[in-house]
């Protein structure tokens, strides 16, 4: 890349970004077993203003808002990573194909993701969720997974296209590699410093999807709970609580910024070995 | 000039069948998977006879390639169905309530061009270390506010606590001017905000790309100075680019737009989208995903023409 850029180490944006997220992560983990309150016991007083034992304050029902938030982050979190795994698993399997083999199955089924490239994907997703069923977090995911798989694919037919051809192919073949070897161990390995930047991009539109669908109120819904349903509840005692709305969307901010440095980080080290 | 109303009519053709396929895709599922609309209207104590006079009068006793034709006729001469649930004309629920997600949507188009092109060139000249982290941190907090969070502050602070505008009660251009606008600009601020970001990291990477190919260095190396070259022929070559991600944008606003006119209150199309969903309502949000989806076609269509109108180099084939 140019020299003006090389004065920062990609690697830093990196770190900065696996800090931020790990510490998430973690929090995120233990509230799994532990919070400090029950994300659902309503007695802890309505309304308090942030302090040291409420350090998010309470909410309508008197519950702890930090320890919902640990909780409803757990089930983002979750949703977050299903919908990736589905799109890129997805993906991987055809856009390999595809760009592997190529011929006239590559060009249809490129023609088809084009198609549906057109369609917005939030659109495409609120579609599909309102045919398999509004208001559980399995048509959420299905719905954000299915939307996933054209980006993915595309990402890893044009690597695969651009690698088949290249002499280390060529030698494993010669040496009697089946293609299903040469798919999974030459080829795959080596679309990494692409795809890893793809899938934090699609960690991170996943989560700002689930958060806007069950902010509409067709994504997760009541006994569960998400950081995108939290916000929606949030919204209508802005004016009594504020600090309800604040750190709740701050949290989804915080964990879509240190994903996103990641992801910043990894497109950066990919240019240089470019 | 013949170049490109040839191109034209070619893109126009690809743009008609687009909107067919489309079209013929959300009908073809919604009849799929909607089942039988006239027993989930009159619910499961209704008599057979009932059911079927009703299924009569709503044209679901016709098979499917009439019912997706007379629907795509009736599509085009304005004749949008009937709403399952509110048992009126769709284009009468819709019609004004597209108007005002458009206009919400051009407003901030308008913010993102604005704010975005300017910030672009400046952002590539901002070299050294703390430049290069506050670009970043700049651009990566951008991207991850979403417009309901933002949407929820702006209606806390200058709705509720400045009361610029009531959140939530919108009511209309011709009975209060000023709340009305300020819903749509604090709506557009929304909108605009991770699409800023997302613009000018884009312009950034375009720019930089294009400044290492060789006529660069060419020029370059004649003595002109970086400056003058990236204005006078840098700029003008990321321009394609530049304006295929913001026909794209133009298309996406109107879908971002659903979420920010739910937490804002303005009744548009988006927000009578999810109310749609969530009742079943077939015919609106059928026709609804239909309209969206041709924006958004229409919007890179549009993008399309002008670049080819701007480069002379895709006119003759080249990239």
């Amino acid at each position: 890349m140019t020299k003006k850029d090389s004065s920062i180490d990609p690697k830093s944006f990196l770190i900065v970004g696996a800090v931020i997220t790990l510490l998430l992560v973690l929090v995120i983990i233990v509230g799994m077993f532990w919070t400090p309150y029950s994300p659902t016991a309503m007695k802890y007083g309505r309304f308090q203003s942030p302090s040291w034992n409420h350090i998010f304050g309470t909410d309508n029902f008197g519950r702890d808002i930090f320890s919902r938030i640990v909780k409803g982050a757990g089930n983002t979190l979750v949703i977050a990573l299903s919908t990736v795994i589905i799109g890129a698993a997805g993906g991987i399997l055809i856009g390999s194909l595809t760009g592997y083999f190529g011929g006239a199955v590559d060009v249809v089924l490129m023609r088809v993701n084009d198609a549906l490239t057109a369609f917005p994907s939030f659109l495409l997703a609120l579609l599909i969720v309102s045919l398999v069923g509004p208001g559980s977090k399995y048509s959420v995911v299905l719905a954000l997974g299915l939307v996933f798989i054209p980006s993915f694919a595309r990402v890893t037919r044009s690597e695969f296209a651009s690698l088949r051809s290249r002499n280390f192919v060529t030698g494993a073949r010669l040496t009697g590699a089946g293609h299903a070897r040469i798919i999974f161990v030459y080829l795959l390995p080596n679309t990494g410093r692409v795809l890893l930047p793809a899938l934090t991009i699609g960690f991170n539109n996943a989560v700002l999807a689930e958060a806007s669908m069950s902010f509409l109120g067709i994504g997760v819904t009541p006994p569960d709970s998400s950081l995108g349903y939290m916000l929606s509840e949030a919204q209508s005692m802005v004016s009594i609580a504020p600090w309800y709305a604040l750190s709740t969307g701050l949290s989804i901010v915080l964990l879509v910024f240190g994903v996103g440095l990641i992801g910043e980080g990894l497109q950066a080290r990919a240019k240089e070995v470019d | 000039m013949n170049e490109v109303l040839l191109y034209v009519l070619k893109r126009l053709l690809i743009l008609v069948l687009t909107m067919i396929l489309v079209s013929f895709m959300t009908f073809g599922a919604f009849s799929l998977i909607s089942g039988d609309p006239a027993r989930t209207i009159l619910g499961t104590e209704a008599t057979e006879v009932q059911v079927r006079s009703l299924r009569h009068e709503l044209g679901l006793d016709r098979p499917f390639m009439a019912r997706y034709l007379s629907w795509l006729l009736g599509f085009f001469s304005g004749n949008l169905g009937v709403s399952f649930s509110y048992r009126q004309p769709v284009w009468e629920l819709v019609g004004s309530k597209l108007m005002l997600s458009l206009s919400m949507s051009l407003l901030s188009f308008l913010m993102i061009i604005l704010v975005a092109i300017p910030l672009g060139v400046f952002s590539y000249k901002a070299t050294g270390k703390t430049m290069i982290w506050l670009r970043t941190i700049f651009n990566q907090l951008g991207m991850a506010i979403p417009p309901f969070f933002t949407g929820i502050v702006f209606s806390w602070i200058f709705g509720i606590l400045f009361r610029l505008f009531t959140p939530g009660d919108f009511k209309g251009f011709s009975v209060s001017f000023w709340p009305s606008f300020m819903h749509l600009f604090f709506g557009a601020v929304c909108l605009s905000i991770p699409r800023i970001a997302m613009t000018i990291r884009m312009m950034r990477s375009t720019v930089i790309s294009e400044m290492n190919k060789a006529y660069v260095r060419t020029a370059i190396s004649r003595g002109n100075d970086r400056r003058s070259v990236l204005s006078r022929h840098v700029l003008k070559n990321s321009l394609v680019s530049v304006i295929s991600f913001l026909g794209q944008t133009l298309a996406e606003l109107v879908c971002a737009g659903i979420v920010v006119e739910q937490v804002l209150g303005i009744p548009g199309v988006g927000r009578f989208l999810v109310t749609s969903i969530l009742h079943r309502d077939y015919p609106v949000v059928q026709t609804i995903v239909v309209i969206l989806t041709f924006w958004v076609v229409f919007a890179s269509f549009i993008a399309d023409i002008i670049n080819q109108v701007l480069d002379p180099r895709l006119r003759r084939g080249q990239t």
